[in-house]
């Protein structure tokens, strides 16, 4: 791991920026947004949701970031806090499906609705994070091995792909809101292959 | 408007409205030297059905139904030409789109076609009056709502249909100049829906000229909209310039778009899932972080009225 220099170095700033979706979304119920008086857990449901997803899609774009980009300070910054910022991913997801609960009238609802594709697709993504998630640190890494841990968190794919469907299935209407959330992974997975195959190399890693 | 002696439940109603509010806020905005509608946000008042008076019909009284706030009906809406978030119609709506004048064009089979300007209209089928009805989205979220409008099937026998005509056929405005949503996106514009010429008929259809007992909102489908309570949301096309009579079903604009979760008659029915969630329950507009579920009704709760509608009728392939 190349050293970090100067700003990027404090771990604050990354805090700070991953429980920035909870102050928006505090600002959003002291605003008293129509959408949070309409339906106050709905409003929170979707709006922990979209954190998640972003989330995510920032965890996936740093490694391509930083093949790309390899002497940008922050691209170094964010591959040194990739693990963080991906049990954020899980947080929030959690904090989403606690959401989820209320919405949709407690266990009861759940019952009801879990083998619709649309919120299978979400438990399933979460509990994929769980597992991620509860492996995210140094004494896993150790006791799995380096290989062992990596093919474990090539998961992440797994729930990228049921992210994109949960999310896709919630709009009503086209895929709109998908593209506007995935688009730079999207593009960059695109320059990823695209420079792959034309290398004719092996991936790197 | 109450009619005769205040009973229990109009208690919610008066508060609902909160007419003080309503009226000072338009009163700033005069003494600040704006026009009304010209903020994002404030319901445009200067609608085509101003001025009409109404009363409220105590057949549909809304009795033991809380009717949703006022600022909730106006503010949270469906408006794709507009708008896709909820918010954004109130805001987006009230942007230089003109909905008065504004003339409806009745035609297709009948024997005497019209094209009228809407307040014109009104004083044809004799005025408007209120009736409380429940509003359930195929989102599965519902409101009740005072709307104040005429039964369509007053319009319907001015125009007088041919014996040809089996359906109804609703089209939207359309200039995607003022609305931004028509300028684009997966939904092929202008909107359209259709009803059976006999669900048009039932003494329940409205067309809706205002809420709460004042003009159309611009975003809840100024200056008049179809209403139509056993249906999903999305079957009450707002913001109507023109009526067919048909005879041959027409292919509505959710149905093209979906036609594996929207079919033609979108009647509410919790044995009929979505396909993507359940239609058995819904959440109640205003009700709350912990108000949990709310059992959706067979036809929305008027089954009684609808019911025979549909005789013989598969509901679960004829969704």
């Amino acid at each position: 791991m190349s050293r970090i220099s100067g700003f990027w170095r404090s771990p604050w700033l990354l805090y700070a920026a991953l429980c920035s979706p909870l102050v928006l979304a505090g600002a959003a119920v002291l605003r008293q947004e129509i959408g949070y008086l309409a339906d106050p857990a709905k409003y929170l449901l979707e709006f922990l949701g979209k954190a998640a997803v972003v989330l995510l899609v920032v965890t996936l774009c740093i490694t391509p970031v930083r093949q790309l980009f390899p002497k940008w300070e922050l691209s170094k910054a964010l591959v040194f806090r990739r693990r963080q910022i991906g049990v954020s991913v899980f947080v929030y997801a959690l904090l989403h499906f606690a959401l989820y609960l209320p919405y949709v009238g407690g266990w009861q609802g759940v019952v009801e609705e879990w083998s619709k594709l649309f919120i299978l697709s979400g438990l399933l993504a979460l509990a994929l994070l769980l597992v991620l998630a509860g492996t995210s640190n140094n004494f896993s890494v150790k006791r799995m091995g380096g290989k062992r841990w990596k093919r474990l968190h090539k998961l992440t794919y797994l729930v990228v792909a049921l992210v994109i469907y949960h999310q896709f299935a919630q709009e009503k209407t086209g895929y709109r809101e998908t593209l506007l959330y995935f688009w730079p992974l999207f593009l960059l997975e695109g320059i990823r292959l695209f420079r792959w195959a034309k290398a004719g190399v092996t991936r790197p890693a | 408007m109450h009619v005769g002696k205040r009973r229990s439940w109009q208690l919610s109603e008066s508060e609902a409205i909160s007419e003080g509010d309503y009226w000072n806020r338009r009163k700033f905005l005069k003494a600040v030297g704006l026009g009304t509608g010209s903020l994002a946000g404030i319901p445009n008042l200067i609608g085509a059905t101003a001025g009409f008076p109404t009363t409220r019909n105590p057949k549909y009284s809304g009795e033991g139904l809380d009717v949703t706030d006022y600022d909730l009906v106006s503010g949270y809406n469906n408006f794709y030409e507009f708008s896709y978030d909820k918010d954004g119609p109130a805001k987006l709506a009230n942007k230089g789109w003109k909905t008065e004048p504004w003339t409806l064009e009745v035609g297709g089979l009948v024997d005497n076609p019209l094209k009228l300007d809407v307040n014109d209209l009104i004083k044809r089928v004799g005025g408007i009056e209120q009736r409380v009805y429940r509003f359930r989205c195929v989102e599965a979220w519902s409101m009740v709502i005072p709307w104040d409008g005429f039964q369509l099937s007053k319009l319907l026998q001015l125009a007088s249909p041919k014996s040809g005509a089996k359906f109804v056929k609703f089209t939207t405005f359309f200039d995607p100049k003022v609305a931004p949503g028509q300028r684009g996106g997966s939904i092929d514009w202008p909107y359209v829906e259709a009803l059976t010429l006999a669900e048009a008929m039932n003494e329940l259809t409205l067309l809706a000229t205002g809420i709460f007992g004042k003009p159309m909102p611009n975003q809840n489908g100024a200056p008049i909209r179809l209403v139509v309570p056993w249906k999903y949301g999305f079957k009450s096309i707002k913001s109507i310039v023109r009526i067919d009579l048909v005879d041959t079903k027409p292919v509505n604009t959710w149905q093209a778009l979906q036609p594996s979760e929207y079919g033609f008659y979108a009647n509410v029915n919790p044995k009929v899932d979505h396909p993507r969630w359940s239609q058995g329950s819904e959440r109640v507009i205003g009700g709350g972080f912990f108000s949990g579920r709310k059992d959706t009704l067979m036809f929305n709760g008027y089954e009684e009225q609808v019911a025979g509608l549909y005789d013989g009728l598969d509901l679960r392939r004829n969704y």
